[in-house]
């Protein structure tokens, strides 16, 4: 049976674009309003020059457009923003979805050929949101036998934890979710809940192929976090904190790489393995178990395990260069905003408007998040290139590695460090 | 268990800490056959290869059909390879009937036969990358594939499934400037295939992967009956272009490649030295082909052999293959037999996959020069 | 330290792909070329010509309906069935065409190798899906018209690596 467009019909049309409508408006006047309202109800409203801002208010910036901007800075400089948009889940979820759009490209590039190329008008940059929407409209099928409460809540975990994850970076002097002075062991806490929901989501799909993968990626995260641990002992030991904004701090006139960088190879094998990309993809070897312990998921569930593994990658190549390439530091190049626009106004043509509040944004804030932008794509890029060039290893391979070899160029990172603070090259107090 | 079962079925013991694992069709590690496998932690007990998925009795239809017709059904086995497996039909058959294939037919025919080498060759060696995690090494090879793959299009007329020999030589000539075409895109291949080095073949990762698994020491290769590119990657020097030269083989100078080891290292570069050599020859049959000349005998209509049979054998991408003809004075043949390499070669997998662990079994299953549609037939 | 050159030697030929022509050919906006104009044979030189294999091409002045093709057919694909043409020949007295089946033909050509009128060609066109098995069923005045194929591009090859340009 082919599936042919009928043939349009205007009064079919009409009744559609009708329905739609209808659907629409009822959608919002019974569902959305009152969301609205409730939600309202329990955020914190911004207060601007002793007025409490209420919705009413907000509607009267249409009379005063000077209200507008601060406005606007206020909702920036909130909580809400900073954990939903920036730096937190949306910044990664778009540089999340950059990196899958990205990797595809440049590894068909290197594979001479071309990758997505017809889902949007240039290059087929629209190719991920097409496969978004086949994910989420695809059925989730769930085995038989599997445990269906864990089977569901795995992959959310998965990507609770990962944006767990994201929230301890910073990325511009200031601008970090959560910002505490233990970061770097919180980061550790949270990695090392990675394995047990792996494991968890391998074991409830009660099945041949997930439990092999499953516990190949136990044996492998496992193996692989101790390396990463004391490559960064490295650092801490440089410059005596753990939070991270300080360490960035500290990298003002010299980048760690250039001093431990033995400590920065082991801590990128390492991430590779805990992130499961090719070389390390044992957990989903596709030629031998088929997927691994995704073999059972399926629709957007599947979508959601996707999107936990890029965030994922993001928050560690973001570690990355928190750690050993200085942050967000970098050379001034954005320019400063034009001093005569905060005290004069704007001139177009023959008025001059007032806009107070202006700067939204500091100068450091933008070349900040610029560099830190940069260097995170630098990161993730030679984090793409060994997926088109190196087969996977075998498990024996990698345990070895993890457990020998990797620990002990670790250890030798550590002495260097501690080499390097007691000569008083480094450190506090130290020459540079 | 009170039942009695009825004769011939005896019950498995189930051991608690064996699993089986069905490696089957539905697998992408599998080919299109099934490989019923037990193990125990990460080493294999047992492999039991279970062919017979895509069998379609090719021998018992080429009974019913005369000489000319069966050859579009016996280029099917392996599509890509045709050549190579219609190549010791056409040889018994053109003995049978005692025809004289003309000199041009021949370099025409090697040629061709050559070009289907690489065909074969670049499609296993797409899928050992891919069954190895390595994606690169199956964009690339399936995409210099492209080249063999336009000049045999532009000589026979078909991508795969040519029907281009028939017995009393070749069905047509090749076009207009095709020497030049296909000196310009095999140059070109051979320098893509050379880039292959760096990225796999001196690759630590594979190397560390494939070496010393899967061993094949040079008694039990010829003990087993091993045939091909197994057979030189384990130190026997026997190829059948050499051995037992056929067409104008024995005036073209082919160096065979043998290596020690026996490994799958040296299994999966057996295939790709032959591919360099396969380049070598390429040229110098394109140097020495007559320039003109007829590429056809005429055939009677319905012609028929005596009482006879031949049994004639080539080297194909998977080793050698030998076709045995019985006619019986008819239009049809009596009996076709097919040896082909790959089931000969499948005999070797479950003693070499025998205690390794599971992480080496597409590397030493796939090592094996196996196509699973040949096997069958 | 073997290991470690060979794995940079492994990366630095991958990013030195980088550099290199994509080599994908874009169907369907750039078709590929042909060498002739199909596939034919000459029965009196008992060879064929080389050509690429596609649809099938009658001539209806020249074929006899001596179903020579329709035989040779019946042990490969039994596509070609003999069907009766309005049309009114000289040569062809019973006034029956061959009638080729595409859901069943493997473009093996052996129906052109067993014409001995020079009635029965192939054509480079392969772009033959249609919606309904019936409409595969190509009959003889079908099988007349000369198709119209599209030809843009070939293999390229150049110093910074091959196109279809």
């Amino acid at each position: 049976m082919s599936v042919i467009a009928p043939k349009f019909r205007l009064g079919y049309f009409l009744k559609s674009l009708t329905d739609n409508i209808f659907w629409i408006i009822v959608l919002l006047t019974l569902v959305g309003i009152p969301a609205i309202m409730i939600v309202l109800f329990f955020i914190d409203l911004p207060v601007l020059d002793g007025v409490l801002l209420t919705p009413f208010l907000a509607f009267t910036m249409m009379f005063h457009p000077e209200l507008a901007v601060p406005v606007v800075k206020s909702l920036l400089y909130s909580d809400f923003f900073r954990i939903a948009a920036f730096p937190g889940f949306g910044f990664a979820a778009l540089l999340a979805a950059g990196t899958i759009f990205a990797e595809r490209k440049l590894l068909a590039k290197l594979q001479l050929r071309v990758g997505p190329f017809y889902c949007g008008k240039f290059e087929g940059i629209l190719q991920l949101m097409a496969d978004g929407l086949k994910l989420i409209s695809k059925e989730i099928i769930i085995p038989a036998k599997a445990d269906k409460p864990i089977f569901w809540t795995a992959p959310v975990l998965f990507v609770a934890t990962a944006a767990a994850f994201v929230s301890l970076i910073p990325v511009a002097p200031g601008w970090v979710v959560a910002d505490l002075d233990v970061g770097l062991l919180a980061v550790f806490a949270i990695i090392g809940f990675f394995p047990i929901i792996t494991i968890l989501s391998a074991w409830s799909a009660n099945s041949k192929f997930p439990f092999i993968g499953g516990i190949r990626a136990l044996h492998q995260m496992v193996s692989f976090e101790i390396p990463l641990i004391l490559s960064l002992l490295g650092v801490v030991i440089l410059t005596g904190t753990l939070n991270l904004s300080e360490i960035v701090e500290s990298q003002s006139n010299y980048w760690f790489i250039a001093f431990l960088p033995i400590g920065a190879i082991v801590f990128f094998i390492s991430m590779l393995a805990e992130l499961e990309r090719i070389p390390f993809d044992l957990p989903e070897a596709e030629s031998e178990i088929v997927a691994g312990w995704l073999t059972e998921f399926s629709g957007m569930i599947y979508g959601l395990v996707q999107l936990g593994s890029y965030l994922k990658l993001y928050a560690f190549a973001a570690l990355f260069v928190v750690l050993f390439l200085g942050g967000w530091q970098g050379p001034m190049v954005v320019p400063p905003f034009p001093a005569e626009i905060i005290t004069h106004g704007i001139e177009a043509g023959p008025i001059t408007v007032q806009v107070p509040g202006l700067p939204i944004t500091t100068q450091e804030m933008l070349n900040g998040t610029l560099w830190f932008t940069l260097k995170t794509v630098a990161v993730i890029f030679f984090i793409l290139i060994p997926r088109g060039v190196f087969p996977r290893i075998r498990i024996d391979m990698l345990l070895s590695i993890g457990w020998n070899k990797l620990i002990a160029l670790a250890f030798i990172n550590i002495f260097i460090a501690l080499g390097l603070l007691y000569a008083g090259v480094l450190g506090p107090g130290g020459l540079l | 268990m009170t039942a009695r079962l009825p004769p011939g079925l005896q019950l498995e013991k189930v051991d608690d800490r064996i699993m089986t694992l069905n490696v089957g069709p539905q697998h992408p590690g599998s080919g299109h056959m099934r490989l019923i496998i037990k193990v125990d932690g990460d080493y294999i007990v047992s492999c039991d290869p279970d062919p017979g998925y895509v069998h379609r009795g090719e021998e018992k239809m080429a009974e019913y059909r005369n000489y000319i017709t069966n050859i579009p059904h016996l280029e099917r086995p392996v599509i890509h390879d045709s050549c190579n497996i219609l190549y010791p039909y056409c040889l018994g058959v053109e003995e049978l009937l005692g025809l004289e294939v003309p000199e041009r037919a021949k370099y025409v025919r090697v040629i061709a036969s050559e070009l289907n080498r690489f065909t074969y060759t670049l499609y296993w060696l797409g899928i050992y990358g891919i069954f190895l995690g390595h994606s690169t090494m199956f964009m690339w090879p399936m995409g210099d594939r492209e080249f063999a793959i336009d000049l045999l299009e532009k000589l026979t007329g078909a991508r795969v499934t040519h029907s281009y020999f028939v017995p009393g030589g070749v069905r047509n000539d090749a076009p207009a400037n095709f020497e030049d075409v296909c000196l310009r895109q095999i140059n070109y291949l051979e320098k893509r295939l050379k880039t292959y080095a760096d990225i796999f073949y001196d690759n630590p990762i594979l190397i560390a992967r494939t070496e010393k698994t899967g061993v094949l020491s040079r008694e039990d290769a010829i003990r087993l009956g091993t045939t091909g590119t197994v057979l030189r990657a384990s130190g026997v020097d026997y190829d059948v272009r050499t051995k037992e030269p056929y067409d104008v083989y024995d005036e073209l100078d082919v160096h065979t490649n043998v290596l020690k080891n026996g490994d799958s290292y040296d299994r999966s570069k057996t295939p790709w030295l032959d591919m360099l050599e396969s380049c070598n020859i390429i040229r110098q049959a394109l140097e020495k082909m007559p320039k003109s000349g007829s590429v056809r005998v005429k055939l009677k209509p319905n012609p028929k052999g005596g009482n006879d049979e031949v049994y004639k054998r080539v080297e194909s991408g998977r080793g050698s293959l030998g076709v045995y003809i019985v006619s019986r004075s008819k239009p049809e043949p009596y009996r076709v037999k097919l040896s082909v390499g790959s089931f000969r070669n499948l005999i070797c997998m479950p003693y070499l996959l025998k205690g390794e662990k599971l992480g080496n079994m597409p590397a030493v299953y796939w090592s094996l020069n196996y196509w699973p549609v040949e096997a069958d037939r | 330290m073997g290991t470690a050159t060979g794995i940079i030697r492994a990366l630095n030929s991958g990013i030195k792909h980088l550099a290199v022509k994509r080599f994908t050919l874009r169907y369907p906006e750039e078709k590929l070329k042909f060498v002739g104009d199909g596939y034919q044979y000459d029965p009196t030189a008992g060879v064929g010509i080389a050509g690429y294999k596609g649809r099938h091409m009658l001539f209806h002045d020249k074929c006899t309906g001596c179903q020579l093709c329709a035989i040779a057919c019946e042990g490969v694909a039994e596509a070609i069935a003999m069907v009766k043409v309005p049309e009114e020949w000289k040569h062809n007295k019973k006034s029956i065409m061959p009638q080729i089946d595409y859901g069943k033909c493997v473009f093996c050509g052996l129906c052109v190798d067993a014409c001995p009128f020079y009635a029965l060609y192939m054509t480079n066109d392969y772009e033959l899906s249609s919606f309904t098995k019936e409409a595969l069923i190509y009959t003889p005045s079908q099988l007349q018209i000369k198709p119209e194929v599209k030809q843009d591009v070939d293999i390229v090859i150049d110093d910074r690596g091959a196109t279809h340009g």
